[in-house]
């Protein structure tokens, strides 16, 4: 599935025989349904790969697509079409839900483009320092000790007020910190949205560190949450 | 993903947790983290002066099962070994020992990065540049 369509390729449509950019659900002439694309996400929506999105025209796509890929208007149609109509219902919807989330929708994108994301990959890239970010560890080893602490308070039934004050603190800093690393995100979004071949992969690689960060910033925040309301 | 016996044997039962000295002339402090999943370890190693032998190895790791583990056996395997030998030990040996999958592999990379890091601490703080230096001096 994980394909960019970088040329429209002419087909000739199923129905009236004229021919269409590859990249459509529907054929320009005669608005029958076309064979399911195998295309990325964005294709779904007629977009290019990008990550500045209108997401108010994404959401209205959305709805004017599936109202029309509806399998209620493809009941009298014949038994290909009823097949497209669901299998393009579904691909719309997962395109929606990745593209309409900025971070999913930069995952994806990196992703589509051959970057390697996730638990899975870690420990690949050990000559590359940008991916661990060193500055923290004293803070995040820290923070793990005292949430440990306040975990075995809570147990035993005990209040620590001046931890659960410090535990605060250090997460409107790292929700601070996430703000900025999403701030960054932006930046090289327009960077990548409006830049050449280099400047691209420099972003590219700037957004995987990025998003390293913010999924380790990310884990953190959610520990000191659930304990603090545990 | 099922665990492998070893892995839940050290998360159940973890050697050498705990903290030594930083501020001693004789302890070195490796603290290493993955970004990808949040894991951190400490390990730190006591060593003797004179034999260069790791007499003492505590872990604090912060991390999945298989963290925990591999730092576990990081701080066992490494007891009792000079600090020479124990830069010998490679990640694929934990990963062997453990049985660990692929998907953590690198929680056996933090491993050793944490060996590395301690030992590195300790020769920077005693002003170990290179063994083989130390061997001419003998």
């Amino acid at each position: 599935m994980l394909k960019v369509i970088e040329s429209a390729v002419p087909v000739a449509c199923w129905s009236c025989a004229v021919a269409h950019n590859e990249a459509t659900l529907f054929c320009p002439h005669c608005s029958k349904i076309q064979p399911p694309l195998g295309g990325d996400f964005f294709s779904v929506f007629g977009l290019k790969p990008c990550l500045n999105l209108d997401l108010m025209g994404l959401e209205h796509e959305f709805h004017r697509l599936s109202r029309k890929l509806h399998p209620d208007r493809f009941a009298r149609a014949g038994e290909n079409e009823k097949q497209w109509s669901l299998a393009d219902t579904a691909l719309l919807n997962d395109a929606y839900r990745t593209l309409k989330d900025p971070i999913h929708r930069t995952e994806y994108l990196l992703k589509l483009h051959g970057a390697e994301i996730g638990e899975e990959h870690s420990g690949k890239d050990r000559q590359d320092p940008s991916r661990v970010p060193a500055d923290l560890l004293e803070e995040v080893f820290d923070l793990n000790m005292q949430l440990e602490e306040m975990r075995a308070a809570k147990k035993i039934g005990e209040d620590d007020p001046a931890l659960q004050a410090s535990l605060e603190q250090a997460k409107t800093k790292f929700d601070g910190l996430l703000d900025e690393v999403d701030d960054e995100l932006r930046v090289q979004w327009q960077a990548w949205d409006t830049g050449d071949a280099g400047i691209r992969a420099a972003a590219q690689k700037s957004m995987v560190a990025l998003l390293d960060r913010r999924r380790y910033l990310n884990n953190l925040v959610r520990d000191v949450t659930e304990t603090l309301g545990a | 993903m099922a665990y492998s016996d070893k892995v839940v044997d050290h998360y159940n039962n973890p050697r050498n947790v705990g903290t030594l000295d930083k501020s001693s002339q004789e302890v070195g402090t490796g603290l290493v983290g993955a970004p990808e999943c949040g894991d951190v370890m400490r390990l730190q190693i006591k060593v003797n002066p004179e034999t260069q032998v790791i007499e003492e190895a505590k872990f604090k790791t912060f991390g999945c099962g298989s963290a925990i583990a591999s730092s576990s056996l990081a701080t066992e395997w490494i007891k009792g070994r000079t600090v020479e030998d124990a830069l010998a030990i490679k990640n694929t040996d934990i990963v062997k020992e453990l049985s660990l999958p692929p998907v953590k592999i690198h929680c056996s990379v933090l491993a050793e990065d944490a060996i590395r890091a301690a030992i590195g601490d300790w020769k920077k703080k005693n002003g170990v540049a290179e063994m083989a230096a130390v061997e001419t001096a003998k």
